[in-house]
């Protein structure tokens, strides 16, 4: 199902750029072929809900360095926790490889 | 979920530098972690993705710091040492058994005033003594680091911005 949903997109575009985006580049430009879907919005089973309503917890990974979780329900995230200059937060609040917190909600 | 490329093949130089991309837009949305830096979140429907939200220096785009305490190491220290002054470690101490955090981050860093190699290993040494008492203060220090002049935050113009960049900070964790 998702395989051929993205098989269309990706035919879809390709008959795009045959007869639009290609007439309108210029000789060093990209050409940009783009499908217009808006992929921020879960969709799934009619709930737009946003990350910002859900708790995040923390998943320590085998170095000992936190990660942000969070489960919506139908999707997981997982995005790095890291200080003001891009170095990785190791808080030691749980052992390697374990999840602790409220990350888990509408399961 | 295959991104396809294909060169346009033409025969002139310039139409050879042409490329074309298949793709699929994916417009990010931002969420903001509880300590305040956004990550990009992108939903396809079926799945879900998230990284930092990163400027090109490798910095997290933060809404707030939490730097819980910025010390002069005029104040901590004599001039190009990393012994503490008389009282900063009692003072340091309290700090430390009264913030509540369940671990320190501690950076050091100095004026460009004496070479890179010695500030870096000055702001370095400073770092680790304010560790240091952390640890007998019964903190948990999950790094330490020193920045030597790397990470100015006033002008190295004037004395007073200099006296500035001179600090040492400590970033709480909760």
């Amino acid at each position: 199902m998702k395989t051929v949903k993205f098989t269309l997109a990706g035919i879809a575009a390709l008959m795009v750029s045959g007869c639009t985006y290609n007439s309108s580049s210029t000789a060093t430009g990209h050409i940009w072929e783009i499908n217009p879907e808006d992929n921020t919005v879960d969709r799934n089973i009619g709930r737009s809900n946003h990350l910002s309503d859900l708790q995040a917890g923390i998943w320590v990974d085998p170095h000992g360095c936190d990660h942000w979780m969070i489960d919506d329900g139908i999707e997981g995230y997982m995005s790095a926790r890291l200080d003001p200059y891009g170095n990785p937060v190791c808080s030691g609040i749980a052992p390697p490889t374990v999840a602790v917190g409220r990350f888990r909600r509408g399961t | 979920m295959a991104l396809l490329a294909l060169a346009v093949g033409a025969p002139s130089a310039e139409a050879q530098r042409q490329r074309t991309i298949v793709g699929e837009r994916y417009v990010p949305t931002i969420w903001v972690d509880p300590d305040g830096c956004e990550h990009w979140v992108i939903d396809n429907g079926a799945e879900g993705y998230m990284t930092p939200n990163r400027t090109r220096d490798g910095r997290p785009v933060c809404h707030r710091a939490n730097t819980c305490l910025v010390e002069s190491a005029d104040t901590l220290f004599a001039t190009g040492s990393h012994h503490l002054r008389p009282g900063a470690r009692e003072r340091l101490s309290q700090f430390f058994r009264t913030s509540g955090s369940s671990a320190f981050v501690i950076y050091g860093h100095t004026d460009p005033r004496g070479g890179f190699e010695y500030n870096m290993r000055l702001s370095e040494n400073r770092a680790r003594t304010v560790a240091n008492v952390a640890i007998q203060s019964g903190g948990y220090v999950s790094a330490v680091r020193g920045f030597g002049p790397m990470h100015p935050v006033a002008s190295n113009n004037t004395a007073a911005g200099m006296a500035q960049n001179r600090r040492v900070e400590i970033l709480c964790v909760r």
